[in-house]
Order: C-alpha cells, then structure tokens, then sequence
C-alpha cells in the first residue's frame, strides 16, 4: 500500500515538469512549492533570492545581452538563471551599480551565482515533476 | 538593507555566500535532514578553509 502511495506521488508527466521549471525560474523555490516540498521550496527561497538581492544591494553588476564582451555575455546568462529578479533588478537596485568598489564586485559574483544556483534548483524541480526524482 | 550589506567587511560577505551557497547544495544533493546538516556543515567549513588558504598564499604577492 505504501509503496503503491510512492509510486502514485512519484508519477509525473512533461507538462508538469515544464510547468513547475518555469515557476522555479521566475520565483526561487515556487516550482517546489507547488511540488509541495515545503521545506526545499522555503530553503531555496531565502537562499537564492537571499544572495540574488543581496548582490544588487551590494550594488553588483548586472549584465545584458547588449555587452560587447563575451566573459559579460556568459554572465548574462547567470545572471538570468535568476529569473524574475532579473527583470525587477533596476527596480530593487534603484541606486545603480558600483563595481569599482570590492563590495560591487561582490556583488556581481553573488548575483551570478544565484542565477546559477537558481538554474540547478529548475532542473531538480523539473526531474521531480517528471517522476524521476523524489 | 543596502547601507548594511554595502557595510560589510571582506569576510562577513564570504561567510554570507558560503551560507547560502552550502543550505542550497545541502537540499540539492542529500534527502534526509541528519545528510543536509552533515553536508552543509562540511560544504561552510571546506569553503571558508579553502578562502581563507588561498587567502594566506596570495598573501606575499601583495606586499
């Protein structure tokens, strides 16, 4: 019985997958939320957001897909593993960047860093809502 | 919330990024909270370590 329970909580499909990755990117730890894995989806939440907006309250960098270099080009898309931050960047950063100070510098490697973290919590969600993963 | 964060020193701020950093890794990799705990406190201790190691090796090439 128990395990028929499992294997009913473990039966996922593409749509759901899809689904779930996509809110996971927009908000960090929504695609888990809705997974209902509360604890996952508050742990990814406060982390990754935590160390996306404290990268722009540092006043990191935040790259675009207009810099001519490549390395900011790559960065972009780290950065836009944050998802909806991305977007409200200039809003949350309403001063602007300021990365001739090592706090500024900081910042953009923790912004980065949170859209790659972000990327990695879409994939476990998406694996989850196809049933691979518990 | 930026006049703090925009305060701290070089090493409140590696303490931060290896906090958050080792919590997401812990509920990524390991299922049961005994693992997380264990994983999260060896990942926040191996990456102040690591930092603070290759802080000293630098060391005499900024003098």
């Amino acid at each position: 019985m128990e395990e028929a329970i499992k294997k009913e909580e473990r039966a996922g499909s593409a749509a759901t997958g899809i689904a779930v990755a996509v809110a996971g990117w927009i908000v960090p730890g929504l695609g888990h939320l809705l997974l209902r894995r509360w604890g996952k989806a508050a742990a990814y939440f406060v982390c990754v957001g935590g160390l996306a907006c404290a990268g722009l309250a540092m006043r990191g960098g935040v790259f675009s897909w207009g810099d001519p270099d490549l390395f900011d080009r790559l960065g972009f898309f780290a950065d836009l593993g944050t998802g909806g931050i991305y977007f409200c960047a200039h809003w949350i950063q309403s001063a602007g960047s300021d990365v001739a100070h090592a706090t500024g510098d900081y910042g953009t490697r923790m912004f980065a860093t949170a859209g790659m973290l972000n990327l990695l919590t879409v994939l476990e969600a998406f694996e989850i809502g196809l049933g691979r993963r518990i | 919330m930026s006049a703090l964060l925009g305060s701290l020193t070089h090493f409140q701020a590696m303490v931060f990024f290896a906090l958050t950093v080792s919590v997401t890794f812990a509920f990524l990799s390991k299922q049961s909270t005994a693992e997380r705990v264990k994983y999260f406190l060896w990942a926040f201790v191996a990456f102040l370590m690591v930092a603070i190691g290759i802080g000293w090796l630098m060391y005499p090439f900024s003098q």
